[in-house]
């Protein structure tokens, strides 16, 4: 369970990894929306091309970037599977019988995978780019906007940032928990329905005591400290834009003006 | 049998970038139907050792043999659980594992999985209760209604009732007060000299490893690095001092009497013994 690299922040100095998180979070969002432009295959050369300019930039490896798709793997399989069965449109490739496949399923299969491989890449470089608090903090900053319309920017980041760091504690006491349980003769691959049933719920129920337990310590350490979410705050690390930020903004841009544009022509 | 440990070698993550060797070849012997410590600094590879004993780790490379099983890399455990009732682990805040509705359940979960029947488990708890100082009218009370203190007790309660020929014991006594921590290592002395059960006892509390303990292993980064009787052990302080662990009281005392010039008997660690000493030469310089 230590493997998780998706959402891993990697503490290697680089251009991207003292960007501002605001201006981060920003690209991100900007060329989510460029990757859902139906601009067919073309229109992701940009967006691979901004992405290997990111991991170059970067210092990362495409190899940790794809790691984190290995979870992902037996969703795309499932899904082409579902594709092939389901869509019959475009040229018959494959007749067995009364198994078809259609060019249709394959290609509809292709654009997914691109598109979460694509997206799950950006996110990888983000998180791996950028302290969980500064992203927290990049977070409350572009949500402040909205505060006038009562959403709670500050609570919502306070909250990222508790999850995000009670994460590795949680995995912790899940494994604690789990030898304690199998020290009790617990067995979680084998026995029978009812078992595992009980398996589990040997598992979750002291998890979620502690948890709350330690949610109810926490609260009571940031009461005796003050913590009022109201009140007006400083910081002690203040963000800043610089060249670097506009830049890779503006070109993040200029990316989905050329996806729209291939769309729009194409179409 | 004694529990034999040989080149014990754990690596976590092995093939990843996040690879740590936490055992680096530990050889031990632990003599059966005696109190053993196991001491050293956090991170020196205690709990990882701890984890070999009852086939929660597999070793990476080297062996462990203990209760009449054999557990090396190329072991696949068939019978976990068997191996798992010989050999009881109560883990760091034991609290922290109860879950059911009811203490009575919650002592019967393990005998449970190792398929007593309903009439053995209730005979097993029954007899278990008075051993941690609780009563029947705990039974069907729920184990989150009670004290901390009274939580750990039916933890143990949950491991005591599999009645296992060896009690590995992470920091039993952690938290609690002092008047309960002595209760709860009285509790294991007394399986030890009545039922002969072999007890391994991570501590940080050298009162305590002194007091209980008939034997001390000293684990330094990965490997074992002492091993000695207790009482030949807490001759040489210095041996703590190594790992920064504070030398008990009496040790204490003894070194600043000998500083001050007094003679004291090197394997007397009771007070009474030390102030007779000192009464004596104070007597005799007179």
């Amino acid at each position: 369970m230590n493997n998780i690299a998706l959402g891993r922040y990697l503490p290697i100095d680089s251009v991207v990894s003292r960007m501002d998180p605001r201006s981060k979070i920003m690209i991100l969002l900007i060329l989510m929306i460029a990757i859902f432009i139906p601009a067919g295959f073309w229109g992701y050369i940009p967006i691979v091309l901004f992405i290997i300019a990111a991991l170059y930039l970067s210092k990362l490896k495409l190899s940790y970037a794809m790691r984190s798709l290995k979870p992902m793997m037996w969703m795309m399989v499932f899904l082409l599977v579902i594709n092939i069965l389901v869509l019959h449109e475009g040229t018959l490739l494959v007749s067995w019988g009364w198994f078809k496949i259609y060019s249709s399923a394959l290609i509809q299969t292709a654009y997914v995978i691109i598109r979460l491989t694509l997206m799950i890449i950006l996110t990888t470089i983000l998180t791996a780019t950028t302290k969980p608090l500064d992203l927290t903090l990049g977070i409350e900053k572009l949500l402040k906007p909205f505060e006038k319309i009562g959403l709670p920017a500050h609570v919502i980041a306070m909250m990222i940032s508790i999850a995000l760091r009670f994460i590795p504690t949680l995995i912790e006491e899940t494994n604690r928990i789990m030898n304690a349980q199998a020290s009790r003769g617990i067995d979680m691959q084998n026995g029978s329905f009812k078992e595992k049933i009980s398996a589990v719920l040997s598992l979750i129920v002291p998890l979620f005591v502690s948890a709350f337990d330690r949610a109810d310590q926490l609260a009571n350490a940031m009461e005796a400290r003050g913590y009022d979410p109201s009140r007006p705050r400083t910081r002690y690390k203040v963000l800043k834009m610089n060249s670097v930020d506009y830049v890779a903004m503006a070109l993040s841009v200029l990316v989905l003006a050329i996806d729209i544009i291939m769309a729009v022509m194409g179409v | 049998m004694p529990i034999e440990i040989k080149d014990l070698v754990y690596v976590y993550s092995q093939g990843t970038p996040f690879e740590h060797k936490a055992l680096k070849g530990v050889n031990l012997t632990i003599p059966t139907g005696k109190v053993t410590a196991i001491i050293g600094q956090t991170g020196s590879g205690k709990s990882t050792l701890v984890q070999h004993l009852n086939g929660l780790l597999r070793p990476t490379q080297g062996s462990v043999d203990i209760a009449g099983y054999h557990l090396d890399p190329s072991t696949r455990l068939k019978d976990a659980k068997a191996l798992r009732k010989k050999v009881g682990l109560v883990f760091q805040f034991p609290e922290y594992q109860l879950f059911e509705e009811t203490i009575a359940k919650d002592i019967g979960f393990g005998p449970k999985n190792f398929g007593y029947t309903p009439e053995q488990i209730q005979e097993a708890t029954e007899k278990v209760l008075p051993l941690v100082g609780l009563d029947s009218s705990f039974l069907e009370r729920s184990p989150f209604e009670l004290s901390g203190g009274q939580k750990r007790r039916v933890a143990i309660a949950g491991i005591l009732v599999q009645d296992p020929e060896v009690l590995v014991l992470d920091e039993p006594a952690a938290g609690l007060d002092p008047q309960s921590a002595r209760e709860m290592m009285n509790l294991f002395m007394s399986l030890n000299r009545k039922e002969g059960k072999t007890i391994l006892l991570v501590s940080h509390d050298m009162e305590h490893v002194l007091e209980y303990c008939d034997e001390v292993v000293v684990m330094k980064d990965g490997k074992v690095s002492t091993q000695m009787p207790v009482h030949e052990f807490f001759k040489h302080p210095e041996l703590l001092r190594e790992i920064d662990i504070n030398p008990p009281g009496v040790v204490l005392l003894k070194e600043q009497l000998q500083q001050q010039g007094f003679d004291i008997p090197l394997d007397s660690y009771s007070l009474d013994e030390i102030a007779q000493a000192v009464k004596a030469q104070v007597k005799a310089h007179e």
